[in-house]
């Protein structure tokens, strides 16, 4: 039976996508974020993540059809980068959406698009991440230049699947420059139906880095306020995007 | 909006210190001395009578309806014909105690100790109750908290539902005395059960005759006070009231206005001649409806008068106060007097019952976050959705409220206690969570009882951990135990016992309620006491449901039983004689062992190996109690309902095996432990709703504690509302939750003077934050936060 490193299932998540959901967390990821609040997922083994069989992940989001047959939830794929592990993911997808499950999907864009094209291809939603529109800047910040993932989103659009592009907004990394209303115009003409949802930078993840034994994100990460949020979302219904908050 | 006038009471009630009255205590007193000799019932209903012929009348500023228990805006009352021992020995610290205090002076101490209480000397009913309960029951059962009925013997019973839709509205007062009448005229005097009948319908005559007394006086009072009255508009509403007063509720009403001041004097009445716990509205949507209706159609009422009227009516639910003991205090915390008022559901067809009045009364808990009346939704799988967006919404703010319960379930639990369908249908909530009617006589909070003390009797040879008494049955040292299955049986042994004693007392007390406590005037808002001429105490309601008794602690001792499961008799990795003595030393020094005993799967995380103990205890619980019969022949009822019981019943309780330490609060309803339910609330929610539910019919109760931000927008109420679905497809009775941050309750705890009007939920009811215990307060920060990912 197919298997693979999971970081956790998290029932009870409302945040990501509609309804009542149980996100997968997936381990494994091309990128190494500097704010990364999920720093266990950047490898497939480690002491924050275990193996699970397709069937053990399956018995365990049974249990929750309930909650999202009376909520419209379901299930989203998250990690790490859930591609990365594109066999128990595509297991897994396939099984859930044959029981009915709404699948959604949380990605960074950075994968080979046909060999995802039918995984993707299930989903109700995907979130794809637009993190910076410079590719020197990108592969600063996350060890990556950001050439395959722009290419990736219009690609990805037309699949005709509801699209949400998330950015992680965060003061020293993004919001200098006009980067965003680059992201924005960007976003408008590759992606035109996309909706977009800004998600402010946090520390939340910081006690992993602790317990993994890595250095903490640089202090210079600072968190946009609630009002510079909305003067952002205001900037991009400006320019013709609808923006979304899964709050 | 709220309006000036609900405001400013409003904040008088947020503020005034509740105050004790001796007015009603000394009329009643009074009366009784000059009825020596005569039939018990009688006496008592001359004593209603003259009360409502005397008791000073007060019309409070801006007041819409009227009708006062006393002098004090906040007032409570004494009843002394229960209990005087009680007040005697508690009224001099009453203004200190911890929990629930009054205001009384020393000479209003000295005028009740010289005028009434020598009268009351060995007439009362807790002396008659402690005369005559058999020793044994005595020790385990007097102020110990191993199972506690003194709201039984110290306090009147309460537990009613008046019936407005077949009685009161339909007849009034006044009709009810001309049933009465002419019952009595059909009768035969010389026929001896008939005599019985004919008392009864004389204490009904004279009990009507004197709330009509009552109203009247109060008519005379609002002329007197428009003929001064120099504002035009308080001149006019002043004629109003009078006019109203001079209607209702001798005679039925006929506007909406006249109907919500009819039921305020219902429910003073009630008070009156008991002081009772649980006087509840019930079904307020369906019965104030039609009156709406018909005035909004003839253009008499506004909505936002009726709003008002309805807030008026919730401040006065809340500014008469529940007297009551120390001990009783620390079950039933919060100056709460349970009075339940229920909306939403299905009608007796089993159509959605939702109204205007529905929606208008969640709205007027919002605006004026009182803690009475308690207010009770009913869903059902198709209520419609704003009903359900209502409901979420009024749980975004905060005030605990409203207490949401299962239609479909509360209607199987009374089919379960022998109710007609339709009349099954059209339950509403009693007290806290236990599915009523309003055509019915039930002890519903008859006894709690201690599951946490039958395992520690079990474990430490029948005695007690902490005082080292014996009370259980004797036992054989637990290290002697070969098996689980062992452990087990000697549980069950000792539950048995505390079953068996808690019957010995209810119905110990039930005899000498029949005998001392005959209800006259609470028997004239039941229909079948009516039609068959006899007393709610003597089993004249149509349901004669047996008296519910609540158990307390059933996570803790399945959370215990688990650990002794797995860690002495699976994994072997201690013995019954080390978590003894870790017991007995209180985990001190045993720290290795109870992180172990932490860690085994703790009810409330929707794991089947400690989930299966808990039904299986549950189950065995309700056997045992339902194979008891009261003194109508109705077998007794169990229910794992909350109030603040887990606290005092936590106190007496040593440290348990789950890894809980002395004298820590226990667990409520089938509630998880505080903070053990680590998972998610839906594994909460799904741990809780494997306990049969539905043959529960006294009810069960689920609390949880959301963190704001989740139903702090729209679409998060959207999720609460299908999460509460989903329990509700489970099989559950009820969910309540608190959405107050630990935080904002630190600071109430900190700077309560800047807090007042803070609500939270406790169990089954909601409450003033600052005016519960230091203990009552951490425990509830305890409860475990779900908080967002």
């Amino acid at each position: 039976m197919a298997g693979g490193y999971v970081m956790n299932i998290q029932d009870f998540s409302v945040n990501d996508g509609e309804g009542i959901r149980t996100n997968i967390f997936l381990a494994g990821c091309p990128l190494t974020c500097a704010w990364c609040s999920n720093p266990e997922g950047q490898t497939l083994q480690n002491a924050m993540t275990s193996y699970m069989t397709v069937e053990e992940v399956t018995d365990k989001v049974k249990k929750q059809m309930l909650f999202y047959r009376m909520s419209g939830g379901g299930v989203t794929f998250s990690g790490g980068e859930a591609t990365v592990q594109q066999e128990f993911l595509r297991c897994l997808a396939g099984r859930l959406y044959d029981m009915g499950i709404s699948l959604a999907i949380e990605t960074c864009g950075q994968f080979a698009f046909e060999e995802v094209r039918d995984i993707l291809g299930k989903m109700d939603l995907i979130f794809y991440d637009i993190k910076h529109m410079d590719a020197g800047k990108h592969r600063t910040f996350t060890g990556i230049s950001n050439e395959k993932i722009l290419s990736n989103v219009s690609k990805t659009a037309r699949l005709g699947i509801p699209l949400i592009i998330r950015v992680p907004v965060i003061h020293g990394v993004n919001t200098d420059g006009g980067n965003l209303e680059r992201t924005f115009a960007f976003v408008k003409k590759e992606a035109p139906l996309a909706k977009l949802e800004l998600l402010p930078y946090h520390t939340f993840g910081e006690g992993k880095y602790a317990e993994l034994g890595m250095p903490l994100p640089p202090a210079s990460f600072q968190t946009p306020s609630q009002g510079e949020i909305e003067a952002w979302n205001e900037a991009a219904r400006k320019v013709g995007i609808e923006t979304i908050s899964y709050r | 909006m709220i309006t000036d006038r609900i405001e400013k009471i409003r904040q008088n009630y947020v503020n005034a210190r509740p105050a004790i009255s001796c007015e009603r205590a000394y009329l009643w007193t009074e009366s009784h001395k000059k009825t020596e000799g005569r039939q018990v019932a009688i006496r008592r209903a001359q004593a209603f009578y003259d009360t409502c012929d005397k008791l000073a009348v007060h019309i409070f500023d801006g007041e819409l309806i009227v009708g006062a228990v006393g002098e004090f805006r906040k007032c409570g009352i004494l009843t002394p014909e229960f209990s005087w021992l009680w007040v005697d020995k508690e009224m001099d610290g009453f203004d200190k105690r911890p929990q629930d205090p009054y205001v009384m002076t020393d000479e209003q101490r000295a005028f009740v100790r010289e005028n009434i209480f020598p009268y009351w000397k060995d007439k009362s009913l807790e002396e008659a109750f402690l005369a005559r309960v058999p020793e044994e029951t005595y020790k385990i059962g007097v102020d110990t908290g191993v199972i506690d009925n003194d709201s039984k013997w110290r306090q009147a019973v309460g537990e009613v539902t008046p019936d407005y839709q077949d009685v009161l509205f339909v007849k009034g007062f006044g009709g009810i005395i001309r049933e009465a009448e002419e019952k009595i005229a059909e009768l035969d005097e010389t026929v001896p059960d008939e005599m019985d009948k004919i008392i009864f319908y004389r204490s009904v005559i004279l009990t009507s005759k004197g709330i009509i007394r009552f109203a009247n006086r109060y008519a005379d009072e609002a002329e007197r006070m428009a003929a001064e009255q120099e504002d035009g508009k308080r001149k006019e509403e002043l004629l109003r009231i009078a006019a109203n007063c001079r209607k209702v509720p001798e005679s039925p009403p006929e506007t909406f206005y006249e109907a919500i001041q009819f039921v305020w004097f219902t429910q003073i009445g009630g008070i009156l001649s008991e002081n009772p716990l649980s006087l509840n509205p019930g079904r307020f949507d369906q019965y104030m409806n039609p009156y709406y209706e018909a005035d909004r159609a003839g253009g008499i009422i506004t909505e936002d008068l009726a709003q008002e009227l309805i807030e008026a009516l919730w401040l006065k639910y809340s500014e008469w106060v529940w007297t009551i003991s120390a001990n009783t205090a620390d079950y039933f915390a919060g100056y709460n007097q349970f009075q339940n008022l229920t909306v939403g559901g299905r009608t007796r067809e089993g159509l959605d019952a939702t109204n205007d009045i529905t929606y208008m009364a969640l709205k007027a808990t919002e605006e004026v976050k009182t803690h009475q009346p308690g207010l009770s939704v009913r869903i059902h799988a198709d209520c419609p959705e704003e009903f359900l967006g209502a409901v979420t919404h009024l749980v975004s703010k905060g005030t605990g409220f409203p207490a949401i319960h299962n239609d479909s379930v509360g209607y199987q639990m009374l089919l379960n206690a022998g109710y007609e369908p339709e009349d099954a249908r059209d339950w509403n909530n009693c007290g806290c969570v236990v599915p009523h009617y309003r055509k019915t006589g039930e002890w519903t909070a008859a006894v709690n009882v201690n599951f946490g003390c039958a395992l520690e009797y079990a474990l430490n040879e029948g005695k007690s951990r902490m005082t080292g008494e014996k009370m259980g049955l004797p036992e054989k040292p637990c290290r002697d135990f070969a098996s689980y299955e062992e452990v087990k049986d000697a549980f069950y042994k000792q539950f048995e016992n505390l079953c068996r004693h808690s019957i010995i007392a209810t119905v110990t007390a039930q005899k000498l309620h029949q005998e001392m406590v005959p209800r006259p005037f609470l028997s004239s808002c039941i229909e079948a006491c009516l039609e068959d001429g006899k007393d709610l105490s003597n089993g004249g309601a149509k349901y004669n449901v047996g008296p519910v008794i609540t158990g307390i602690g059933l996570a803790v001792v399945a959370n215990s039983l688990a650990v002794i499961k797995r860690l002495v008799y699976e994994d072997k990795v201690t013995t019954m004689e080390e978590l003894d003595a870790a017991l007995a030393a209180d985990w001190e020094g045993y720290e290795e062992l109870r992180k172990k005993a932490q860690a085994v799967p703790k009810y409330g995380n929707d794991d089947d190996y400690v989930d299966k103990i808990a039904i299986e205890i549950a189950n065995w619980y309700y056997r045992e109690i339902h194979q008891y019969k009261d003194v109508f022949g109705s077998p007794f009822n169990t229910a794992f309902m909350g109030i603040s019981n887990y606290i005092p019943m936590g106190r007496v309780l040593g440290a348990t095996p789950c890894g809980r330490k002395n004298g820590e609060p226990s667990s409520e309803g089938v509630s998880p432990y505080a903070g053990s339910d680590t998972s998610t609330p839906l594994a909460a929610m799904r741990s809780a709703a494997k306990v049969n539910q539905e043959i529960h019919s006294g009810g069960t109760l689920l609390n949880l504690r959301l963190n704001h931000d989740l139903v702090a927008t729209k679409r998060g109420q959207a999720n609460l509302g299908a999460m509460i679905q989903s329990f509700f497809a489970l099989g559950a009775f009820h969910v309540q939750f608190n959405t107050l941050s630990s935080k904002l309750l630190r600071e109430a705890q900190a700077r309560p003077e800047e807090y007042k009007d803070l609500l939270v939920r406790v169990a089954g009811y909601s409450t003033q934050f600052v005016n519960l215990s230091k203990s009552m307060q951490d425990a509830i920060i305890a409860r475990t936060e779900h908080a967002e990912f």
